[in-house]
């Protein structure tokens, strides 16, 4: 009965990011809908968001969190939304046509991996209830979860409302405010715990931690929604998501819940890729940098907004992703650009780094100092990221023609500043000392690691069917006009991408 | 047609650095270069690794603890395992055995030994029928409070017939040393391999630091199972180009190699981390399953605390109150505090000081577990701790191992 209840509230959000996320792309009818597996990953990101922003708005306008305040607002926006989707497409039965056929879509059986195919799927599962399992049973249980994340959803769920977290000096002169280990972290991730406690009606500090299992989830079905809108077959980008995803150190975030880090890797992932998708019609209509697909970015937006909101970190990670758009709205200067402003940005955080000054609680330091045993023993030696970061450098040199391919650049662009940033925050701040010891250096690199995965995946697939361009491009035209009729009916799009 | 910002290029480009009409390598094939790949590596190390013959004909022998005296330093012997304690500063404790064996016949020694601080100079001491009074002797590298396997190969006193063994440890030893035994062994192909399948399938339950880091395995490995497959791969693919090499292997059919093989060797690692998660569903199932919140944490690490922290919740009003909390582990600092939210509480992240008396009021509460330094005078209802600190107090409740104030 708990469980029963906790999975219908985290349902509501589920079902209210997926109703967000099919208006949202159906703004504009002039794109098909995208994969229902991108819809349902997506969706629960956005409802995951848009919850804790109904549930700040609560708070702060003097309400206190319960069942009625938070899930009423959410259950008639959902069904606001499901209702304007239902006239967007004029009637139920289109609704139910395009539903039906985007879950045909899902589930269908490829045509002839089957078997693998399957068996992958199968896989994916097993590798999912034993997750579950440990999430629902599993006490609360690393370190920071009951520092400073649980410790602001223990107490915003019995006070029934936020109240502010303080320094130890504010502390100790006697203000009314509370005090945990990092009382400067945003509340994103303690309003999920607090949500879940509030459907259960309790403090319980396992079941509240389900919606770590639902990121996993979530991350899985937007990965493998967003290669089959790459035109990716079923069996390649089933077997690409298995690798990204199956990745342990990722999974023990799933399994051991209550970090923000795999949160920040999902929202930063899927936000890349909305981006990614939205800059994709760039190539298709071959032309103006300023057509982009509109529900994409705004997605994309969305995603990038929740950054900063699940870890201070997150304002970093925001800025990572410009060099993708700079490269992608100047091809032809865009990535030199990114590269000069990237050189002239460590120079100064060098420059910056003889002050010894603190940015977002991080001590730079002047002196470059790689700590290199760490980082071979986390990337190379242990087995938290598989073979990921062996194959990395010998993928990269095999597709290094497609590097700066226009459709790849700026997916280039973002992971080389994200790398930069790694490599930077580990080499010249305080971090440097957590990475010899293995404390931070995976959850920071958790953070960029299913894009690094996503953009190894697209380098090899790009470096695959470039062998036949002209089939290719016959491949696309008819992607285009089987998917038409099952997603978009009315409209019509040429092969290069532009309306009919 | 090329961007407007980009300069014109022929279509063609990539047509002519690939060719599509190459036959690829079958998934098959390349699946029997990953496995011949694994194997070269397997045999590549294995010759650099065993250090006599490959298949000897001594068998392994063991010293139990009951073959173990303890001729110098302190220590008790239980069923299983010596319990060895030396906390004085330059302390040298120092376990025998006899022993009867053939120099030649025995390679590697090792000590099974956990506890054992990474400060302390151990050393490995026997004596040969060769030099009957002389007492030889090797450093043993201490990992992760583990004793290495000691290669006495190639070591000039490990000649003639073993007569006896010892294992000496110079402390201070302040926390115990548990010693189970001792193994010599030939240290054929066979063993080696053993001991690398064994330190791959070790199982790695969750511990503090699962979420920062999976080591894959036992803590300290010879030839991690990642290096294994990464070159199992990078022989694989070297396999693949060399035996396309009259094909011209050409980059798209190099890439295959990369992606395929890349997958098998990512099963071969994926299928080792599933077990692992399996074995801890069971693990967890066993410890946790069926119970609730409450009963969860009364089987935790933590139980004892928790036990007391409920009981401090019974005595403090059931408005939050401001709690400051003393432990002398920050382990337990963070965990009373979490137990007790929804209660304003402070408690120091880093460091088991007590902030200054001035700062804490009259109807604040001092929760205090495993904390040396603190007294309080019940005559005078007075705390007092470290820099002659005083402050007024009741006590409410005291319990194994901690107590509640309430200050006056």
């Amino acid at each position: 009965m708990d469980i029963l209840r906790i999975a219908l509230a985290w349902l509501l959000v589920w079902a209210l990011g997926i109703a967000l996320v099919r208006l949202l792309y159906a703004r504009r009818g002039d794109w098909p809908m995208p994969h229902p597996a991108w819809v349902g990953g997506v969706g629960f990101l956005l409802g995951a968001f848009v919850l804790t922003l109904l549930m700040s708005a609560v708070s702060h306008a003097g309400g206190s969190f319960d069942r009625l305040t938070i899930g009423l607002p959410m259950l008639l926006v959902t069904i606001g939304l499901w209702i304007a989707d239902v006239r967007r497409q004029g009637g139920t039965r289109n609704v139910a046509t395009t539903t039906s056929a985007g879950w045909r879509a899902l589930v269908a059986r490829p045509a002839m991996p089957s078997l693998g195919w399957l068996a992958l799927l199968a896989w994916l599962v097993v590798r999912s209830a034993l997750l579950l399992g440990e999430v629902l049973r599993q006490p609360l249980f690393p370190w920071d979860a009951w520092t400073q994340w649980a410790t602001k959803a223990r107490v915003w769920f019995a006070l029934r409302h936020m109240v502010p977290f303080e320094p130890a000096q504010q502390w100790l002169t006697g203000t009314a405010a509370y005090f945990d280990a990092a009382p400067h972290y945003p509340a994103t991730v303690p309003l999920w715990q607090v949500w879940s406690s509030v459907a259960l009606g309790r403090f319980d500090d396992a079941l509240m931690n389900l919606p770590w299992w639902l990121l996993g989830v979530a991350l899985t079905l937007l990965l493998y929604g967003f290669l089959r809108d790459r035109k990716a077959s079923p069996l390649f980008a089933l077997a690409a998501t298995w690798m990204i995803v199956s990745m342990p150190i990722l999974e023990t975030h799933v399994a051991l819940a209550g970090y923000a880090d795999l949160p920040m890797a999902c929202y930063l992932t899927a936000a890349a890729l909305a981006g990614l998708r939205a800059l994709q019609a760039l190539s298709l209509t071959s032309g103006s940098p300023t057509v982009v697909r509109k529900d994409d970015a705004i997605v994309a937006l969305m995603l990038v907004a929740a950054l900063p909101t699940i870890k201070n970190p997150g304002w970093i990670w925001m800025m990572t992703l410009l060099p993708g758009l700079l490269v992608a709205w100047l091809p032809r200067h865009g990535m030199r650009i990114v590269v000069a402003g990237l050189a002239i940005g460590v120079a100064l955080l060098f420059l910056l780094g003889r002050y010894e000054p603190v940015i977002l609680g991080y001590h730079l330091h002047f002196q470059l100092d790689v700590p290199w045993h760490g980082l071979v023993e986390a990337y190379l030696s242990f087995d938290n990221w598989h073979l990921l970061f062996w194959v990395l450098p010998v993928i990269v040199v095999a597709t290094r023609h497609w590097l700066v391919d226009r459709e790849l650049a700026p997916l280039t662009a973002v992971v080389g500043s994200g790398a930069l940033f790694l490599l930077l925050g580990f080499s010249i701040t305080s971090a440097a000392v957590w990475v010899e010891d293995q404390s931070t250096v995976n959850r920071a690199t958790l953070h960029l690691a299913p894009l690094i995965g996503v953009w190894l995946v697209l380098l090899v697939r790009r470096a695959l069917e470039s062998g036949a361009p002209a089939l290719q491009e016959h491949a696309h035209r008819e992607d285009a006009e089987t998917a038409l009729p099952v997603t978009a009916p009315a409209v019509a799009v040429a092969a290069d991408g532009r309306d009919a | 047609m090329a961007h407007t910002d980009e300069s014109q290029r022929p279509l063609a480009e990539r047509a002519i650095v690939l060719a599509p009409e190459v036959a690829l390598p079958a998934p098959g094939r390349l699946a029997l270069w990953f496995l011949a790949g694994l194997a070269l590596t397997l045999l590549a190390y294995l010759a650099l690794n065993v250090p006599g013959p490959w298949f000897p004909s001594a068998p392994e022998h063991f010293w139990t603890a009951h073959e173990l005296q303890l001729t110098r330093g302190n220590g008790t012997k239980s069923d299983q395992e010596w319990v060895l304690q030396s906390p004085e500063a330059g302390s040298v404790v120092l376990l025998s055995g006899d022993a009867d064996l053939r120099s030649t016949d025995y390679r590697v020694f090792t000590w099974i030994a956990v506890g054992v601080p990474p400060t302390a100079d151990v050393r490995l001491l026997w004596r040969n029928d060769y030099e009957p009074g002389k007492v030889n002797s090797m450093p043993i590298v201490v990992e992760s409070g583990r004793l290495r396997p000691v290669m006495t190969t190639g070591n000039a006193s490990w000649i003639g017939r073993i007569t006896g063994i010892a294992l000496a440890i110079r402390g201070p030893l302040v926390d115990p040393v548990r010693v189970r035994g001792a193994i010599a062994r030939p240290m054929g192909a066979v063993a080696v391999l053993e001991d690398r399948v064994r330190e791959w399938t070790a199982f790695e339950g969750w511990s503090g630091t699962s979420i920062n880091t999976i080591v894959g395995g036992a803590d300290v490995q010879d030839f991690p199972l990642t290096f294994v497959v990464a070159c199992a791969v990078a022989v694989g693919l070297a396999l693949v180009a060399l035996s396309r090499w009259r094909a011209r292997l050409r980059l798209r059919g190099f890439i295959v190699a990369i992606a395929t093989l890349t997958v098998l060797g990512w099963l071969v690692l994926d299928l080792r981390w599933a077990a692992v998660l399996g074995r801890q569903s069971v693990e967890t199932g066993n410890v946790y399953g069926g119970k609730d919140d409450q009963g969860r944490h009364l089987v935790a690490e933590d139980a004892d605390l928790y036990r007391l922290v409920l009981r401090a919740k019974d005595v403090l009003p059931a408005t939050p109150q401001r709690i400051f909390i003393a432990a002398a582990a920050h382990y337990f600092r963070g965990r009373a505090a979490y137990h007790l939210y929804p209660h304003n509480v402070y408690f120091d992240p880093r460091s088991d000081r007590l902030p200054p008396a001035s700062t804490m009021h009259a109807g604040d509460w001092l929760f205090v577990y495993q904390r040396p330094g603190i007294q309080y005078d019940a005559a005078r209802r007075m705390l007092r701790w470290e820099g002659g600190q005083t402050h007024p107090a009741e006590l409410k409740m005291l319990g194994q191992g901690g107590a509640l104030f309430q200050l006056l």
